[in-house]
């Protein structure tokens, strides 16, 4: 009888699982590793190096000439995209596919950038943008 | 015998593998050790540049001195498609070498960087 109302219990609960999971989908695109303000503390204006730079934090993705020096930047993203599609279960059931699907993406390009002098020393650098700790899974556009 | 077992397996392979998708993706070529540490400062010219790696993706000007630019994507994405649930995840790096030249057009300065070694196949889109 245990045995029974136990099978019964695991059941429910899976079917309550793949009803709550039907439809999702979840994406995600990393590009390249994250540079840290921790990781930056080494740098010290007028005496740090782009060699220097390079061995701590690696090659740069750009360097670009501006008005104010050679600049160096640094890119890194996290796009987390995540779905739900309300038509998957009556899809398996109805000869049409009835769509009606919540979509929300984010995508956060974040860059790292240094400012050299004409002796590629550290001019200036700083973050264009700072991480937004969004979950991985929210389909809520509005 | 066998035959039967043979085909529990693929059945069991096939139910398993259902909805897997894996895609690999590159920009470039990948870049050889072995030529960037054949280029000497203050002796490799231009020229023995371009015939050690190849002709730069890209030529930047700064600081009134050319900079070559080579540069290697690499990304790998694995997929669950599965009926009622789907991952999807892509993990894209860059590998980067930059040589300065003087102005006599001779090597200053190498700056290379390799990130596409931590590439990874990773289905799970959660943490890190």
């Amino acid at each position: 009888m245990a045995t029974r109302s136990l099978s019964r219990a695991c059941t429910i609960g899976a079917l309550g699982l793949t009803l709550l999971c039907a439809g999702c989908s979840v994406r995600r695109v990393v590009f390249n590793d994250v540079v840290t303000p921790e990781q930056v503390n080494f740098i010290r204006i007028g005496q740090t190096t782009i060699l220097e730079l390079a061995d701590h934090i690696g090659a740069p993705d750009e360097v670009n000439e501006s008005e104010f020096g050679v600049v160096a930047l640094y890119n890194w993203s996290d796009t987390k995209s995540a779905a739900l599609d309300f038509g998957t279960i009556p899809r398996l059931f109805l000869p049409y596919a009835p769509t009606m699907t919540l979509t929300k993406t984010g995508i956060t390009p974040e860059q790292f950038q240094v400012v050299f002098d004409p002796q590629w020393t550290v001019r200036a650098y700083g973050f264009s943008r700072r991480t937004s700790e969004d979950p991985v899974i929210w389909f809520w556009p509005f | 015998m066998i035959f039967r077992r043979s085909l529990l397996l693929l059945m069991l392979l096939t139910i398993l593998l259902q909805g897997c998708v894996v895609t690999r993706g590159t920009v470039g070529e990948p870049l050889q050790e072995e030529a960037i540490s054949g280029i000497k400062k203050g002796t490799t010219t231009m020229a023995e540049v371009v015939s050690l790696i190849g002709a730069p993706d890209r030529i930047v000007r700064g600081n009134d001195r050319e900079i070559f630019h080579y540069y290697y994507y690499d990304g790998k994405s694995p997929a669950l498609l599965l009926l009622l649930l789907n991952f999807i995840r892509l993990d894209l790096k860059s590998d980067n070498l930059y040589v300065f030249f003087n102005r006599n057009g001779i090597a200053e300065e190498v700056v290379y960087g390799k990130r596409t070694g931590r590439t990874q196949f990773r289905v799970w889109p959660f943490g890190d």
